[in-house]
């Protein structure tokens, strides 16, 4: 079965041991406002509109059938409501200003294409990260794929939302070495609000992954009017707590590095006016973390 | 092991270090910029020397011309002594610069010109060193030694040629031995004046060093480094030679002595390395194996990489990887290297370069010996003579004529494979005038410029009473240099895709915008559809396949001018040195999207900016695919993020160093240069004299380069 993907990318070394390449998928189904890849919200192809490349050249205006793309003065403008998806502009767009996000793919065909990179997984213990979206999303591709790469001594790894049903991770997690999660928020309506999904799954299979024996580490996104407060914060590391088989946990700050891919992709960015997280207001919170988990092991060990 | 040393001489080294950033400051000023190695060279007092013709032209040649030069400017250059330094001299004179004219017009080579101009190719006739000393011999024999041991071999070789190169030889060492002198009277001068206790003492046992060595061979560390200094400076005012050796092996037994009969202390052996690197950047092996395989790391390997941090000035050291390498060495050099972001150490690829050569013909131990000592390049220490990175051909030009060449015949089919044919065609007459050119200068250089000083520490010329380029060598390995590969393959990649695959454009729309450097209606549209095309380096393209192709014949065509008749063997490299924006500046518009005139591509590297992401895995993957494969390098150039280029990372470092030698690589050059500093630099290069820059093989500091030349070395980080 084959896979959606927006990228792959080489030499990721954020998202799991050693050197990685990271397959991004495509298609999500939770929707946090604050996501520095939204070009992965969507599970079909879609444009991406590039103004700093394009050199108004307007081939593109002679092959777009539905007014998507238009001249407003002398430069050419993507409307995203009106495109088709049709994709007749992105073959003439020869400055490259107009992409195709997406791209159908086969487990042997990201195989090939990752392996040129092998030398270094091997030397650096990394291997590949499928992330997103949600990976899980695409079940039997990722299953696959995730054999293939199994079979080849590759190390595997992948971030996931966990907001798919456990029985699904236990048809993956065999091939899996180590997964990376999010913890976003406790409290389910404001998840909700802000995810557009319940977070009683995730919660629960925070829960399953910790007893299932798999590797894996936890984060939490500190998102500005989200979760930066004490009082967002507590309940997320005091569940952390609770879990006995977690590698690690880290909290990672908001940044607004996704707001041109927003822009590219003609989709509304509720974070647009938001500024990184200063980094004296971080370290407030990992000293917050760490006094947690110190009051915590202290009223563990009275008990 | 810094942590373990009390080092109590860093008001010294910092004290020199600021003298050195003057002294730049000062060349800058009154020699202006320049493209090329810092050398540690300060400027000599205006009008205290002048070379003395004996040709017409003006300029000087042969034994004759170059001693009298040579001994008349030791007997009259400056001395250089500071008392916060452990050594003595200074490198003041380019004496080969100071000719009207490098080659000696009675023996010209004008029926090499028209073709050398057809393709563009630098001939290296006239150049010289390039090669290196052993100074194993040197700090063995002493100046003394050497005199005897051409005294031994004048009454062996007594033809009146050969006693006239003895006659000169023995002068050379004799001049260098008054110059030396005059620097004892200068020491001994200052140990009068200096009012600090500490810095008379240092004076003082600077002035013994040097009277220990003036004749017999050194015995400590300290007289070892003078020696070396010595003769280098004596090299570097000669001809302007660089070339190092294995530095660790060699001081290894003096400080081992010097430890064993309590006369240094680590810090104490750090202070004297800090002075030897900060002296000149001669190009330094560490590390690596000896001739049996094994590792020749020891404690002194380690205490040179921590002088090199004292100073962190522009340093030329490269630490050989190899399979049995000390890992903690390797470590501590990835560290220093992002610890200070100024591009050091270098890193060479034993494998591929032993396995390389040893194609040639050569067992492994010799293949062992041959270490980097140079901009790009490897030699066996003074046993041979190759010309190294001297000779050029501009494969640009080469394609350049090929595909103009197409074009005019009205009745020629148009495609990537004609042109390819053509392309090979024109690449082997311009490999062939390349080879013609070096015969020429073996048959006539010691009629041009003799290798008066590098003679002396290599194994033959002495011996034999030859030039070291006139069979006193014992082997003749003979570098010629592919440039502009990233080009070449790209405009063949974008012909191939864009006209024959997907019939987006035409030959003669190409060829229209090419005419017109993509600058009529509709050309920036088709310039960008052949620059994004599938480039090398991107893996698996159609850029690299072109790549590889171009590599491996350029490199067949170039074995292919040995004869081991005349023990002279060709071996193929792909480097450009810093004559990228010259070589430009003699190509119109190519196919792969670059406008006229614009510089080509760095050595191996492919086009800058080829790689959306991973472009360092990219990078390793490329280069090792195009290696040529006989022991001399491609190097990487590496433009390393500085956002990688962090504590956590040295082992992911590490590791795509491992495996781009693992995967053929022979040299890495790394870079790792904040984009925002480079720019603020580049915009102002005077508030930034201590920016060092990795600019080919060679580090400069980046204010003390031309404008053109800084910007190629923006534009290569900001498209990194």
């Amino acid at each position: 079965m084959n896979g959606q993907i927006t990228h792959i990318q080489r030499m990721s070394t954020h998202d799991g041991p050693g050197i990685r390449s990271t397959i991004f998928l495509k298609g999500c189904n939770l929707q946090c406002k604050w996501c520095h890849n939204p070009e992965t919200f969507s599970s079909k192809p879609e444009l991406e509109w590039l103004s700093d490349k394009c050199i108004s050249c307007q081939t593109c205006l002679l092959v777009c059938p539905s007014e998507a793309l238009s001249l407003q003065n002398g430069k050419v403008a993507f409307e995203k409501s009106l495109c088709t998806a049709c994709f007749n502009c992105v073959d003439v767009c020869f400055p490259e200003a107009i992409q195709k996000i997406g791209r159908e793919i086969s487990p042997e065909e990201l195989f090939a294409e990752v392996e040129q990179d092998f030398s270094f997984f091997r030397e650096s213990n990394g291997g590949i990260t499928f992330s997103g979206g949600e990976p899980m999303l695409q079940l039997e591709f990722v299953k696959e794929t995730l054999r293939l790469f199994r079979q080849a001594g590759i190390h595997t790894a992948i971030e996931t939302n966990l907001n798919v049903p456990w029985s699904w991770y236990e048809q993956v997690l065999p091939e899996v070495d180590f997964v990376m999660a999010d913890l976003k928020l406790v409290d389910d309506h404001i998840h909700h609000n802000w995810t557009g999904a319940s977070n009683r799954q995730i919660l629960q299979n925070i829960i399953n992954l910790d007893h299932s024996g798999k590797t894996y580490i936890l984060r939490t996104p500190i998102v500005p009017g989200v979760n930066d407060s004490q009082e967002q914060l507590e309940p997320i590391f005091e569940f952390v707590s609770r879990l006995k088989n977690i590698q690690k946990y880290e909290l990672l700050p908001f940044h607004p590095l996704a707001a041109s891919k927003y822009k590219n992709l003609g989709i509304p960015n509720p974070f647009e006016a938001n500024l990184c997280i200063p980094a004296s207001k971080l370290k407030e919170f990992d000293e917050l973390l760490i006094k947690y988990k110190k009051d915590n092991h202290e009223r563990k060990n009275k008990l | 092991m810094s942590e373990r040393i009390n080092f109590k001489y860093q008001g010294r080294i910092d004290t020199l270090k600021g003298k050195k950033k003057l002294q730049t400051l000062e060349k800058i000023k009154v020699e202006g910029l320049l493209d090329e190695d810092d050398y540690g060279r300060v400027v000599p007092p205006k009008d205290h020397w002048n070379s003395i013709s004996n040709h017409p032209d003006g300029s000087f040649y042969g034994l004759d011309g170059w001693t009298n030069n040579f001994c008349d400017l030791m007997e009259h250059h400056p001395v250089y002594v500071d008392p916060n330094d452990a050594f003595a001299g200074r490198w003041m004179y380019f004496m080969s610069r100071m000719r009207s004219n490098k080659w000696n017009p009675d023996y010209p080579y004008d029926h090499l010109k028209p073709n050398q101009s057809k393709y563009d190719i630098i001939s290296g006739i006239g150049d010289d060193a390039h090669f290196s000393p052993d100074y194993q011999m040197g700090v063995q024999l002493g100046w003394q030694g050497l005199l005897d041991k051409i005294e031994h071999f004048r009454t062996i070789n007594n033809s009146p040629e050969q006693i006239a190169f003895y006659n000169a030889h023995e002068r050379a060492i004799l001049s260098i031995q008054s110059w030396i002198k005059n620097h004892i009277v200068a020491i001994e001068h200052l140990i009068d004046i200096e009012t600090n206790p500490e810095l008379q003492q240092n004076l003082r046992e600077m002035a013994e060093v040097n009277r220990n060595i003036l004749s017999a061979p050194p015995k400590t560390l300290r007289e070892a480094c003078q020696w070396i200094i010595w003769y280098h400076l004596a090299s570097r005012t000669y001809n302007r030679d660089g070339a190092g050796g294995q530095i660790d092996t060699l001081l290894q037994p003096f400080f081992e002595k010097d430890l064993a009969e309590n006369r240094i202390d680590a810090a104490k052996a750090v202070y004297y390395l800090a002075c030897f690197l900060i002296n000149d950047p001669i190009y330094w092996q560490l590390g690596g194996p000896d001739e049996n395989g094994k590792d020749q790391t020891s404690e002194i390997s380690y205490l040179i990489l921590e002088a090199a941090d004292k100073i962190n000035t522009s340093l030329n050291i490269t630490v050989r990887v190899h399979d049995g390498m000390d890992q903690q060495l390797f470590r501590k050099s990835i560290e220093y290297l992002v610890k200070n972001k100024n591009a050091w150490p270098r890193f060479s690829g034993d494998k591929a370069l032993v396995s390389g050569f040893m194609k040639n013909g050569f067992d492994a131990a010799t293949a062992r010996k041959r270490i980097a000592v140079g901009c790009n390049w490897m030699s066996l220490p003074g046993m041979e003579y190759t010309m190294n990175d001297l000779v050029k051909v501009n494969m640009a030009k080469v394609f350049e004529v090929a595909y103009n060449e197409m074009l005019a015949e009205k009745n020629s089919e148009k495609s990537t494979k004609n042109l390819w044919t053509l392309f090979e065609n024109h690449l082997k007459i311009a490999v062939d005038t390349a080879a013609q050119g070096i015969r020429h200068q073996l048959k006539y250089q010691k009629y041009n410029e003799p290798e008066l000083i590098l003679n002396l520490l290599s194994h033959g010329p002495l011996e034999k009473g030859l030039d070291v380029s006139d069979g006193g060598a014992e082997f003749y390995n003979l570098a010629i240099d592919g440039a502009g590969l990233g080009i070449v393959a790209d405009s063949f990649a974008a012909l191939e895709q864009r006209i024959e695959l997907e019939k987006k454009t035409s030959w003669d729309e190409v060829n229209f915008h090419l005419q017109s450097n993509f600058e009529e209606v509709n050309g920036e549209r088709i310039r960008l559809l052949l620059r994004n095309s599938e480039h090398f380096g991107h893996g698996n393209t159609l850029g690299d396949s072109w790549a590889l192709k171009i590599s491996t014949t350029f490199s067949e065509m170039v074995l292919e001018e040995s004869n081991p008749q005349l023990r002279q063997l060709f071996i193929p490299g792909l480097f450009s040195w810093a004559n990228t924006i010259g070589f430009g500046l003699n190509v119109g518009a190519t196919p792969n999207g670059r406008k006229a005139l614009q510089p080509i591509t760095h050595g191996a590297n492919p086009v800058p900016g080829f790689a959306v992401d991973g472009a360092s895995l990219s990078l390793a993957n490329a280069i090792a695919l195009v290696q040529p494969g006989y022991g001399n390098t491609a190097p990487m150039q590496w433009e390393l993020d500085p956002t990688l280029a962090t504590g956590d990372h040295i082992d992911l470092i590490g590791s795509i160093i491992k495996v781009h030698f693992e995967k053929g690589g022979t040299l890495i050059n790394v870079n790792i240069m904040d984009k925002s500093e480079i720019l603020a630099a580049h915009n102002d290069p005077s508030k930034y004299p201590d920016l060092v820059v990795r600019v080919t093989g060679f580090t400069a500091y980046f204010s003390m380069l031309t404008p053109e030349f800084r910007q190629l070395v923006v534009d290569r980080i900001l498209e990194s």
